[in-house]
């Protein structure tokens, strides 16, 4: 029997079971089992196949450590097995291995491809021959990966959250630090929410049979109102952010303090068949035991380099599991553990550890003795077991306090990387900052909680006193924490793999092979060879392969260094990392109203815009011939007013705006520092005090923002205010737009009263509107603004007192058409940022003889005073086919030298009209250029006036 | 020229950006104040029980909204109840005062001999109230303003970014806040509070039935 008879905490519940499937067979679990106890239990040894050489792995940490147990749950890949709850129904399947998990066809890389699979095999094997490396590609491609994603979007998709949560401290771990830091913390008054990767907090306290007093400390805190999120890894530390992952949301934790209680990792020995299933961390041994009342081996061997190793001997032990032998790589030692071993007379090899493990599918045999020896040496002790229980010592989990800032220095009596230097705002406690006990653990917590609140303003004097004193007892007990030998990079000479990166295949040999190639620091090495790289992001390898390479290059650990800690700490779904999609989508008032006119709708900048009502030609034409409405709420809007209001904008725009009557309005064209053209927009004058600017809808924020910058530079006495939302817009243009307004207001629309470019105010249909007589469309027309909350009110009017005399909605492609026949340019279409007026055919804009500096003068009137190479002009074609914008100008049919910007056929000229740069000498009427457009060579006549009413007459009618 | 063009007008019926997905949801429209305001979906008690056990969203976007700019004394981060209106300062030199609609037309004139501008954005800014317990866990949805106690208390105004896009939230009373934010966006931002609000157990609420849940 797997299951041991009830341990005392366990977390499994004897009385409910749960039944799933794994690779379509019916397994049997129990209530709090993971997939992998429960997998387990039901006799599997192997859970999945290594990443290049497909070799069997099983449960080694049981803690969501290493890679051996990632299975595919529900669809998802890369769970891992031995942390996943089981739950009724679950799905569970292999990963990596074809065509299935007990016999994997790719596992004769491992037997027969291992001369061909050095590091970077695939750039080096698979060169030659050169033509064949698309197949190589695709056979690569389909062998590297683990898991498959499912084919239908519906079934890769699941609901994520981002969730953000400010607090005053986030502990990042549950153990007996964390939760003693929590604790802390929280009775000073602190806000404070502990991440904890484990399914409950209680970490080591846990595992080792403490679950009371994890409990207990548990509900401790949460009566604080401790927020505890659990199966809940931190992920990264980003400057004051911590992203911590719970199933389908992720916290964005932003704490004015971090308490580090990761723990430590428990380090696995290099040598040949250490990935052998049953081959275990003691750690992982116990843990099955402990938690899950489950038989890890009926007889094991444990190999250890500290107490650690020797305790989980003694916890084995007292669950009914056969000790054969230890092997203990100190010579000396007495501590409690080795006591109690001698005293239930376990066999003791002081000075030995294991060389070797054997076996065909699983663990059958280890090999113990002195570290070093190769085949056949004195000492050696050959032992049948089913488990061998491994503790190569531990290393602090450092990676999240490395990416907050930490240092860390190697430490030759321990063994491994302590922590140096610790950033402003971070505290470490517990295992992580060298507290190894459990009562330390929880001593330092305390302290490193109550720390970081009294830092944050909580407590008093005395609790700060309190604190202080606790503080020098836990550095004291720091230096007394118990020996470690520390182990040879690898344990024996004898023939065999061993690995040092369980994830990416990665064996001492490897590391010895990236070496020689000159690959010799842990950064290159780490580059070349993948290791550390994988789904454990070095917690099981980054300490073998840092003795790796300080054995290979004859350096010390310590000038070896660790890599650089990057996030993501833990494995992460990437759909986790999106969240939920957030699309600002900016519509006018009256989109609905447009989409009930069966408008196809597009993005233009930020804002969803009524592309056209199915048939833009015949929108086009109505505006010449009858009426037209188009929306153009996405104009930016800005008001300008204070007693400086008009010279602000006379040093913003190359032109005047100071000598602007009230009431009436001018095109602007503003230019950059380098007289390049950035917006254009018409400005009205609203009153002596006040201008209503309006830009292009894609520049609004851009001109918001250039025109703030410079009102704070010169400190004019000019308030701005952007109301581009506040107010919607439409056009009404056409012969009979001048009816349609007259019927719905008193204001006196005639051509005297309302000329070409006022600005009145006027209610309109019971709407109070600022009209602008402005002409885009080369029409008759009004541009109507008023308050967005009436759009559809006056939407309906305009279009219920227009429909009778032939109004129709027109969208952008047909104002685009009818703009182009006016040449009026787009910016950002016509022009592009080396563009000045000179060059866009708008000299007449520029004012250089303005008294005031403006915004440009210096470049503008450089560029007056050269010679320009291109300009933008008009042309036709006469063969009807509409040239693709962007299409290469050849005025000799040889070299590019310009570039058509629009094009479009206009069915009111009846021909193919667009805008193009060309060379100057070219910029007169009748010239001829040629337009090489998609292989095909069209002859275009130039044209410098607008196509249509070139002299505006129609316009000011 | 005055800047009657900026303010809706009782002549006409005003709409908030959002009513098409109030409708949507339920909403029963009724005419207050020359707007068309949702004051109830499926009941009075259902709605208040929302916000009891929740949280309940409302569309108030008919609040009066007007800036002023110049020198107004008041403090940051911090909103003040005067005059039947919120006062919320964004800088030193520019606040938004929020009222009633009805109060609107008479706090523009009584602000513009005092300010230098003053201009009315009730149609610039859509504004939905978020009331219940779990307002602030639909809020961290979609925003990280820290909306705490200890950072918001009650009364604490926060211009930020929500939704992606910029916005401020008034924290009203205990556990009610008003969030602003630009009109044009209305739809997009009643699909982000919905989508929070729904996944948490919330769901929109009338007018009426917040009144009644905040008094």
């Amino acid at each position: 029997m797997t299951r041991l008879p009830p341990q005392d905490g366990e977390r499994v519940d004897r009385e409910r079971e749960v039944t799933f499937t794994f690779d379509g067979r019916e397994v049997t679990g129990l209530e709090g089992d993971t997939i992998g106890s429960a997998l387990f239990a039901s006799g599997r040894r192997t859970f999945s196949r290594s990443f290049k050489y497909h070799r069997r792995r099983g449960l080694m940490c049981c803690a969501g450590q290493c890679p051996n147990c990632l299975v595919q749950v529900d669809g998802a890949p890369g769970v891992r097995a031995c942390t996943e709850p089981v739950q009724e129904g679950m799905e569970v399947e292999h990963m990596n291995a074809r065509p299935s998990l007990e016999f994997d066809a790719m596992r004769a890389t491992d037997l027969f491809g291992g001369p061909f699979t050095p590091p970077g095999f695939y750039y080096k094997t698979f060169i030659r021959p050169r033509r064949l490396w698309p197949l190589y590609e695709k056979i690569l491609r389909h062998a590297a990966g683990l898991g498959k994603v499912p084919k239908e979007q519906a079934e890769r998709e699941w609901r994520t959250e981002y969730r953000r949560r400010h607090a005053d401290i986030l502990v990042v771990g549950g153990g007996a630090a964390g939760l003693s830091a929590a604790i802390a913390a929280a009775e000073l008054g602190a806000d404070v929410v502990l991440a904890d990767e484990g399914p409950e907090p209680g970490g080591r306290l846990l595992a080792e049979g403490n679950h009371a007093r994890a409990r207990e400390l548990t509900a401790r805190a949460r009566d604080l109102g401790v927020e505890l999120l659990t199966s809940a890894p931190a992920l990264g530390a980003f400057d004051g952010l911590v992203p911590v992952w719970e199933r389908d949301t992720l916290h964005q934790v932003r704490a004015q303090r971090i308490v580090y209680a990761t723990g430590a990792i428990e380090q696995p020995l290099l040598f040949p068949g250490n990935d052998l299933p049953g081959v275990m961390l003691s750690g992982g041994a116990v843990r099955l035991a402990t938690l899950y009342g489950i038989s890890p081996g009926s007889r094991a061997v444990v190999a250890t380099v500290d107490d650690r190793g020797l305790e989980a001997a003694v916890a084995l032990l007292a669950r009914g599991v056969e000790v054969a032998t230890v092997a203990d790589l100190r010579e000396h030692g007495n501590s409690d553990a080795m006591k109690q071993l001698m005293r239930q007379g376990v066999h003791v090899l002081r000075g030995a550890t294991v060389l070797q493990a054997e076996g065909r599918s699983s663990l059958q045999r280890v090999t113990l003795g002195p570290p070093g020896a190769g085949e056949g040496g004195a000492g050696e002790h050959e032992l049948t077991c089913d488990l061998l229980a491994v503790s190569g010592g531990s290393a602090p989990a450092t990676s999240l306090l490395a990416q907050s800032g930490a240092r860390t220095r190697y430490d030759e009596r321990l063994g491994h990387f302590v922590l140096s230097e610790m950033p402003e705002g971070a505290h470490a406690a517990g295992e992580v900052a060298g507290s190894g006990s459990l009562f330390e653990a929880e001593r330092s917590g305390a302290v490193a909680g109550a720390g970081a609140a009294h830092e944050l303003g909580f407590g008093d004097d005395e609790s700060r006193a309190r604190v202080e004193t606790e503080r020098k007892t836990v550095l004291n007990s720091r230096d007394g924490m118990p020996e470690v030998a520390v182990p040879p990079a690898v344990t024996s000479s004898r023939r065999g793999k061993c690995f040092a990166c369980l994830c990416e295949d990665v064996t001492a040999k490897d590391i010895h092979l990236s070496v020689e190639e000159g690959y010799d620091s842990i950064e290159l090495s780490k580059r070349y060879t993948t290791t550390t790289m994988g789904p454990c992001q070095g917690r099981m390898c980054q300490l073998p392969a840092v003795r790796l390479m300080a054995e290979e290059t004859g350096t010390s650990l310590a000038d070896v260094g660790t890599t650089t800690a990057r996030p993501p700490w833990h494995a992460v779904p990437m759909g986790a990392l999106a969240g939920r999609p957030f699309e600002p989508a900016k519509r006018s008032s009256m989109h609905a109203r447009h989409r009930e006119l069966g408008a196809n709708v597009l993005w233009a900048g930020d804002w969803r815009r009524a592309y056209d009502y199915g048939d833009p030609r015949a929108e086009a034409l109505a505006v010449h011939e009858t009426a037209g409405l188009i929306d153009v709420s996405t104009l930016g809007k800005l008001i300008v007013r204070g007693p400086d209001a008009g010279e602000l904008l006379d040093r913003l725009y190359p032109n005047r705006f100071s000598n602007l009557a009230p009431g009436r309005i001018r095109y602007g064209v503003m230019a950059s520092d380098a007289g390049r053209i950035m917006d254009d927009g018409t400005i009205c004058r609203l009153d002596d005090d006040s201008f209503y600017v309006t830009t292009t809808s894609s520049g609004a924020g851009a001109v918001y923002q250039w025109f703030s910058w410079w009102l704070a530079d010169w400190r004019l006495n000019v308030h701005l205010t952007d109301v581009t939302q506040g107010l919607s817009a439409v056009n009404l243009a056409g012969p009979r737009a001048r009816e349609i307004l007259a019927s719905l207001t008193d204001l006196d629309c005639s051509a005297e009263g309302f000329a070409y470019l006022d600005g009145k105010r006027a209610d309109v249909a019971g709407v109070p509107c600022l009209l602008l007589r402005i002409g885009f469309v080369g029409e008759v027309g009004y541009e109507l603004h008023f308050p967005s909350a009436h759009g559809e009110h006056l939407w309906d009017a305009l279009m219920e007192a227009g429909g009778p005399l032939g109004l129709r909605p027109f969208g952008l492609e047909p104002q685009r058409l009818l703009r182009l026949q006016k040449m009026h340019i787009l910016v950002g279409q016509d022009t592009d940022s080396e563009s000045t007026p000179f060059g866009a055919a708008m000299p007449w804009i520029v004012k250089l003889d303005k008294e005031q500096p403006f915004i440009g003068k210096w470049a503008l009137e450089k560029a007056a005073s050269g010679e320009l190479e291109t300009t933008l002009v008009g042309f036709r074609l006469a063969d009807g086919h509409v040239p693709t914008e962007g299409a290469v100008v050849l005025p000799d049919g040889d070299g590019p030298v310009g570039q058509v910007t629009s094009a479009r056929f206009s069915p009111q000229l009846g021909g193919v009209i667009g805008m193009a740069w060309v060379p100057v000498s070219l910029a007169k009427d009748g010239a001829s250029v040629t337009i090489s457009d998609e292989g095909r060579r069209l002859q275009a006549e130039v044209v410098t006036k607008p196509f249509y009413d070139p002299d505006g007459e129609v316009l000011r009618s | 020229m005055s800047y009657e063009f900026l303010t809706p007008a009782p002549t006409a019926l005003a709409r908030s950006p959002m009513e098409r997905q109030a409708l949507a949801a339920g909403a029963r429209l009724e005419q207050r104040d020359g707007w068309n305001v949702a004051v109830a979906y499926d009941g009075e008690p259902p709605e208040r029980g929302r916000c009891a056990a929740t949280a309940g969203f409302a569309d108030r976007s008919h609040l009066g909204k007007v800036e002023l700019q110049g020198s107004h004394g008041l403090p940051l981060g911090q909103a003040t109840r005067r005059d039947d209106a919120w006062w919320c300062p964004f800088t030193p030199e520019k606040a938004l005062v929020l009222c009633e609609p009805a109060d609107t037309a008479t706090l523009l004139e009584r602000l513009e001999g005092t300010f230098p501008t003053v201009v009315d954005l009730t149609s610039a800014l859509a504004a939905l109230t978020i009331s219940g317990p779990l307002a602030r866990e639909v809020f961290a949805r979609f925003t990280a303003i820290d909306l705490r106690d200890s950072a918001t208390p009650v009364e604490g105004f926060r211009p930020g970014s929500v939704g992606r896009t910029p916005g401020a939230i008034l924290r009203e009373a205990g556990e009610s806040w008003l969030m602003l934010f630009g009109a044009a966006l209305g739809s997009y931002m009643w699909t982000v509070v919905a989508d929070a609000a729904e996944s948490l157990g919330g769901g929109p609420v009338g007018v009426d039935a917040l009144a009644v849940a905040n008094a």
